[in-house]
């Protein structure tokens, strides 16, 4: 009895346990993404110079002045990463809308219609999983040409398929609840009863990928701005990785000033967007 | 599980990132500008360090049984204390024949390490005799008379007569595919053998520059080896390329190594050196490591800017610089408004810091622009040109005066009721250029005019600049970065090409400029026999050019390359042409 008792308490807490951690994780998550939007959205406040002016000499080493030296032109290093947040941050948001709007329309189309047309659709998203992923990038970023708003398109219109698998999968099951059938019995047209009883319960779970899709599309564009595909004279973290490559930081010990804090900062938003995603996933992902 | 899948997902992707850094384009140096340059038809500019000759030449290797068994065992015992010098470079050259080798840069100098010239440029970028002991030119200028020095042999012991200059203009002409060499004579009617060791050049045309581009640039090829090659671009030597230069190729390790032995023959006396390994290094960053940890002695690609202070202050590497005649500038369309308002393009010229972008973006390894296109180092430069022609306030006036006033008070100019707002077009590849339009926006911007900058990708450029490289093809830009790899420049005699109006003369025109002075001088340089005469057009084209600015010339970036003092020191800088040549090797008193 005493044992049984024991036993049921250990398992609690275990229980117990095993479900706070995904909530500290994401309060972890919450507690670095906030940072870096408050550092975006006060950037002009926040950093010590114009990242624009030339304001000393090139290739300075960190001093009381400049906490991080100066680039290659003479512009504050400290200055560029905080203002580089704003183009890491935006282009992971927007991406991640772009992604999330064609994702959920596919998705929620094909799991409504799973017939001829579902299949149709969900062939195409197979195409977009099975295809090579960072050439096909480079390729297209390297075609398109470079702009702020390439960048976002590209890695927007190649994220979108796993969102939409999964919130067909959601869709599925939805359209078979017996409210679901009721609406459509009673003569609902599909346009209303996916608007009102569908979309709505898929909010969840879009949020979900979105979250998740921010962080993929911010290293995304690190990795584009750091091979020179992205628009270089924009100011993210990618592009002064760029600078760094192209001005040989990476052989003098201007990396750890030069090289480090932007790849930690890229680091840690991607984190930190994961984290929330998992936190969120542990929630709303419906189980079996 | 996909939670991992995630992670993973995220991991690999910054791997991989990491990796890609590795592989990352530094062709911060290239000049794909002049590259494929050469409308075929015209003799044209080569490119400095691209590929020129497309030489299928690593093909070769894999075909035929292989060389070394047969070439490289029989090395004597080496002789007391031997020099070896290790050099890095950064590409495969083929078979380092005059048909197999590949780049312009350093490939072509390194192939002239095995042969010699009629010619040698000496430090000063000037062409001295060399296996030639005299060369005369008729009044004309159409025909080259060249005695040779006697007892020359090839490394086979055979003697270098004018036989095998006679060959080597006929076997180059026959066999103009993947051959630079073709071009240098183009233009030759007919090579007169008098004896064995004078030979003439007869021209169709007059041809003052003949020294420069045929002379001291075309290796003569021995008539015994040749003459049963077929298909010169894809013969193999079998590792021997026999020539008559201070060099014996004795073994080739595709995409490893080259290992050069000095040919103790040689005519102008033992080299100095008496090993060359050539290690190949996958990019610059390799060989930059690998001279900091003495893998190697010397690297033969000049070093960016910003490694030159850091590799010199390490003991024992040294750095050496000097003048490059590869030159960064702004083209603008001179036949659109607003840029074929003369004013315009001079105050443009006076916007422009030229020292704060060479101490900024070349942390001063580079020569300040001269206004002129000459560099001031260069042998026809005319020092009456004004240098130093920054002041912003003078350009604003001049901006004021012309009438281009900023009517509605934005900070920006207008001209026929536009703003003077424009987009700069450059290569994002070239990072330095690139750092440089930033700059150049800045100038501008202080002189009323706006502008913005559009990095693209090589080819775009190249076709908004020069469309289908033919001036016939017009423009689409309005202002561009553009710079020409160092043959434009140092042969002076190939400035015509760059301002004459008529487009078949003018085929580097591309800014669509004009002047009926400037035409006729064009035309005179062409035939005047007398080089003091040449180089007084040469400074009067240059007073029109600093006047009239057919385009701003921003800087002229220098050659640095580094080497290790301790192993060997005697690098010879050869004006525009760097450290990679015979004259580095050999002792200094066997140097013209």
């Amino acid at each position: 009895m005493t044992a049984t008792g024991g036993e049921d308490r250990a398992i609690r807490r275990a229980v117990r346990r095993r479900s706070r951690l995904p909530t500290i994780l994401g309060v972890a998550g919450l507690v670095i993404v906030g940072a870096l939007v408050v550092t975006a959205v006060f950037a002009p406040w926040l950093a010590p110079y114009d990242p624009t002016e030339r304001i000393a000499r090139p290739f300075l080493f960190p001093s009381a002045e400049h906490p991080l030296g100066t680039n290659d032109v003479g512009h504050d290093l400290l200055s560029e990463i905080i203002f580089g947040s704003r183009v890491s941050l935006m282009v992971g948001l927007v991406a991640a809308t772009v992604a999330l709007l064609i994702g959920t329309t596919v998705g929620v189309i094909a799991g409504y219609y799973p017939k001829r047309l579902g299949s149709t659709l969900m062939r195409g998203v197979d195409v977009i999983l099975i295809l090579p992923f960072l050439p096909l990038l480079i390729v297209l970023a390297a075609y398109l040409g470079r702009s702020l708003l390439n960048t976002i398109l590209v890695i927007g219109f190649l994220i979108w398929a796993e969102p939409a698998r999964i919130i067909r999968s959601q869709v599925l099951s939805l359209r078979s609840r017996e409210y679901v059938l009721a609406a459509r019995s009673m003569g609902a047209p599909d346009r209303w009863t996916i608007i009102r009883h569908i979309v709505p319960r898929t909010a969840l779970l879009a949020t979900g990928s979105f979250v998740r899709a921010v962080s993929g599309a911010i290293l995304l564009e690190a990795a584009l701005s750091f091979l020179g595909l992205g628009d270089p004279i924009q100011k993210s973290w990618g592009s002064t990785l760029y600078w760094a490559q192209t001005r040989g930081a990476f052989l003098t010990p201007a990396w750890k000033w030069w090289v480090l804090p932007p790849g930690i900062l890229i680091m840690l938003a991607s984190l930190g967007f994961a984290l929330i995603a998992f936190s969120l996933e542990e929630r709303i992902n419906p189980r079996l | 599980m996909t939670r991992v899948k995630r992670f993973k997902w995220a991991v690999l992707l910054v791997a991989l990132a990491l990796v890609v850094v590795g592989c990352g384009d530094d062709e911060a140096e290239e000049e794909p500008v002049a590259t494929t340059a050469a409308p075929a038809t015209t003799a044209a500019p080569e490119p400095a360090d691209e590929p020129d000759e497309p030489a299928p030449a690593p093909a070769d290797d894999e075909d035929e049984p292989e060389p070394e068994t047969t070439t490289t065992t029989a090395a004597p015992p080496p002789p007391p204390e031997p020099v070896t010098v290790r050099a890095a470079i950064t590409g495969d050259e083929g078979t380092l024949n005059p048909y197999t080798y590949i780049s312009g840069f350093p490939g072509w100098n390194i192939l002239m390490l095995q042969y010699d010239s009629l010619m040698q440029l000496d430090a000063a970028g000037v062409p001295q005799p060399w296996l030639a002991s005299s060369v005369s030119v008729s009044d004309d200028l159409t025909e080259w008379s060249v005695t040779l020095v006697e007892g020359v042999t090839f490394h086979d012991g055979e003697p270098l007569t004018s036989d095998d200059v006679a060959f080597s203009v006929e076997f180059y002409t026959t066999n103009p595919e993947a051959s630079r060499f073709a071009r240098d004579f183009r233009g030759v009617a007919d090579v007169v053998v008098h004896d064995d060791y004078s030979v003439t050049f007869v021209l169709e045309s007059a041809n003052p520059g003949f020294d420069v581009v045929a002379l001291a640039d075309a290796p003569i090829i021995p008539r015994h080896i040749w003459e049963s090659v077929d298909i010169p671009s894809e013969h193999d030597f079998g590792g021997t390329n026999i020539g008559s230069g201070p060099y014996i190729l004795t073994e080739i390790a595709p995409d490893q190594s080259y290992r050069f032995a000095a040919n103790p023959n040689y005519f102008r006396g033992a080299p100095a050196v008496d090993e060359l390994v050539l290690i190949i290094f996958a990019d610059d960053a390799g060989a930059q490591a690998a001279i900091r940890t003495g893998e190697v002695d010397v690297i033969f690609e000049r070093i960016p800017p910003e490694q030159i202070d850091l590799l010199d202050a390490q003991d024992p590497l040294d750095v050496i610089l000097g003048p490059e005649f590869a030159t960064q500038m702004i083209n603008y369309d001179a036949s659109l408004r607003p840029f074929d308002d003369v004013a315009v393009r001079q105050a443009i010229n006076m916007a422009m810091d030229r020292q704060d972008i060479v101490d900024t973006v070349y942390l001063g390894a580079a020569t300040v622009g001269s206004p002129g296109w000459i560099h001031p180092g260069h042998s026809v430069y005319n020092p009456g040109i004004e240098v130093d022609v920054y002041d912003p306030a003078a350009a604003n006036a001049l901006l004021d005066g012309a009438g281009y006033a900023d009517s509605d008070g934005d900070g920006v100019r207008e001209f026929d009721g536009q703003p003077m707002s424009f987009e700069i077009i450059t290569n994002a590849s070239d990072s330095l250029r690139l750092r440089i339009a930033e700059l150049t926006v800045e100038m501008l911007a202080a002189i009323g005019i706006k502008t913005e900058v559009l990095p693209v990708d090589t080819a775009v450029w190249e076709n908004a600049v020069w469309p289908g490289f033919d001036v016939n093809n017009g423009r689409n830009y309005q202002i561009a970065m553009w710079g020409w790899s160092p043959p434009v420049q140092a042969d002076p005699l190939r400035l015509p090409w760059l301002v004459h109006s008529s487009l078949d003369r003018g085929f580097l025109n591309l800014t669509g400029y004009g002047n009926a002075e400037m035409d006729e001088l064009s035309e005179a340089l062409a035939v005047e026999p007398d080089p003091a005469e040449r180089k007084a057009i040469l400074g009067r084209m240059q007073e029109i050019i600093a006047e009239d600015l057919p385009f701003v010339l921003l800087l002229y970036p220098d050659g640095a390359y580094v080497y290790d003092s301790s192993v060997y020191a005697d690098w010879e800088f050869i004006a525009g042409q760097g450290i990679v040549s015979k004259l580095s090797l050999l002792p200094p008193s066997a140097r013209p």
